[in-house]
């Protein structure tokens, strides 16, 4: 236990430089997203709703599609003609009626799985879940099996008394 | 034991090689939209207007019985016009080309164009250029680009008589990308 507090405190500045750096970026990361959604407002102000809840679902679907043409943005965030095209059908389907599967099927038909920003998990993507928790399970057995047999060693008492047996017979 | 040795250096070191080149060549990719979810199925279904005659309305049905181009372009589009001199020369040669004609702006209040104003650029163009195409279908609010799953202009597709979608291409169409990717099943289509 005690050698357990022991090797926390000597990693004790780099736990708290890693806290100080994770606090940043989560940070930095939410007012990018407040920023996102203030832009995706000026997008909402071509198009009228009849109630927010369908506002709000144009909002999230306009977020989550992604514009094919261009390099990761999704079409809230594009001003190409394709974003601007998906962005009038996801509101003609919305104002239908339609739900928010309904519409990411819809562009899932026309342009594939790429279109949306949430991969769907199946028999190839799921290697992309096993693989990294594979390879903690290994590190994992991997230092359990290094500290038993160091531990090993610092116990074996018959070795010890023959080294000592030894040096006494040394001198 | 020496062996050993040197196999626990050089593995982890070839795996590190490996995964660093992966991921770096990664950074130089781009990650642009390529599948094609047209392919191998039939045009969908629409009714729409020749640019030149719109009382004339062009259906699905109008496509069928043998094998064309049908050309997403528009005079505005820089890559078109490239293109327009090579799909001319695919005419003379005998193959059938259908345009789909889209706008860029589509809101009368920036700029749209009127109809004889559409109709002006697209004779100029093609007098200029060529004009491979036996007649224009016009997709005013470009949803049927989206059925396509168009993702812009020029993109051409190659659909067989049955109206059956063979070939989906992004960008322009030149004499490679003929060669490679339209002659050959073009050549099982007749």
């Amino acid at each position: 236990m005690q050698r357990l507090i022991r090797i926390y405190m000597k990693a004790l500045p780099t736990l708290i430089a890693s806290g100080l750096l994770f606090a940043i970026s989560v940070s930095i990361a939410a007012q990018e997203a407040v920023n996102q959604d203030n832009e995706s407002d000026v997008a909402t102000e071509k198009y009228e709703f009849e109630s927010n809840a369908q506002r709000a679902l144009f909002l999230e679907l306009s977020q989550e599609l992604r514009c094919p043409k261009c390099q990761n943005q999704n079409i809230a965030d594009s001003n190409a003609m394709i974003a601007e095209d998906m962005k009038r059908k996801v509101h003609q389907l919305v104002q239908q009626g339609s739900d928010k599967n309904q519409v990411i099927n819809f562009m899932k038909q026309r342009y594939g799985e790429f279109v949306h920003y949430k991969p769907p998990v199946n028999q190839i993507t799921i290697w992309l879940y096993l693989i990294p928790a594979f390879f903690i399970l290994l590190a994992a057995v991997v230092i359990a099996s290094k500290k038993k047999t160091t531990l090993n060693k610092e116990i074996d008492e018959e070795t010890l008394k023959r080294a000592e047996q030894a040096l006494k017979d040394n001198e | 034991m020496l062996n050993n040795k040197r196999l626990l250096f050089i593995l982890p070191l070839t795996a590190f090689l490996l995964l660093s080149s992966f991921l770096l060549s990664g950074l130089f990719s781009e990650p642009r939209y390529e599948v094609s979810t047209t392919v191998d199925k039939p045009l969908p279904p629409f009714a729409l207007p020749d640019v030149m005659e719109p009382n004339k309305i062009i259906t699905q049905n109008d496509l069928l019985g043998e094998p064309l181009l049908l050309n997403v372009w528009g005079t505005w589009c820089v890559t078109c016009a490239i293109e327009l001199p090579y799909l001319t020369s695919l005419r003379v040669d005998g193959i059938k080309i259908v345009g789909l004609y889209i706008e860029q702006d589509l809101d009368p209040d920036f700029g749209a164009k009127g109809l004889t104003e559409i109709q002006q650029d697209i004779f100029t163009t093609l007098s200029r250029l060529g004009n491979p195409y036996s007649f224009n279908i016009f997709d005013q609010q470009r949803d049927y680009s989206l059925d396509l799953g168009v993702t812009g202009a020029p993109e051409t597709f190659l659909v067989d008589a049955q109206g059956i979608v063979r070939v989906h291409h992004v960008g322009d169409l030149n004499e490679m990308v003929w060669k490679n990717k339209f002659e050959p099943i073009y050549a099982t289509l007749n």
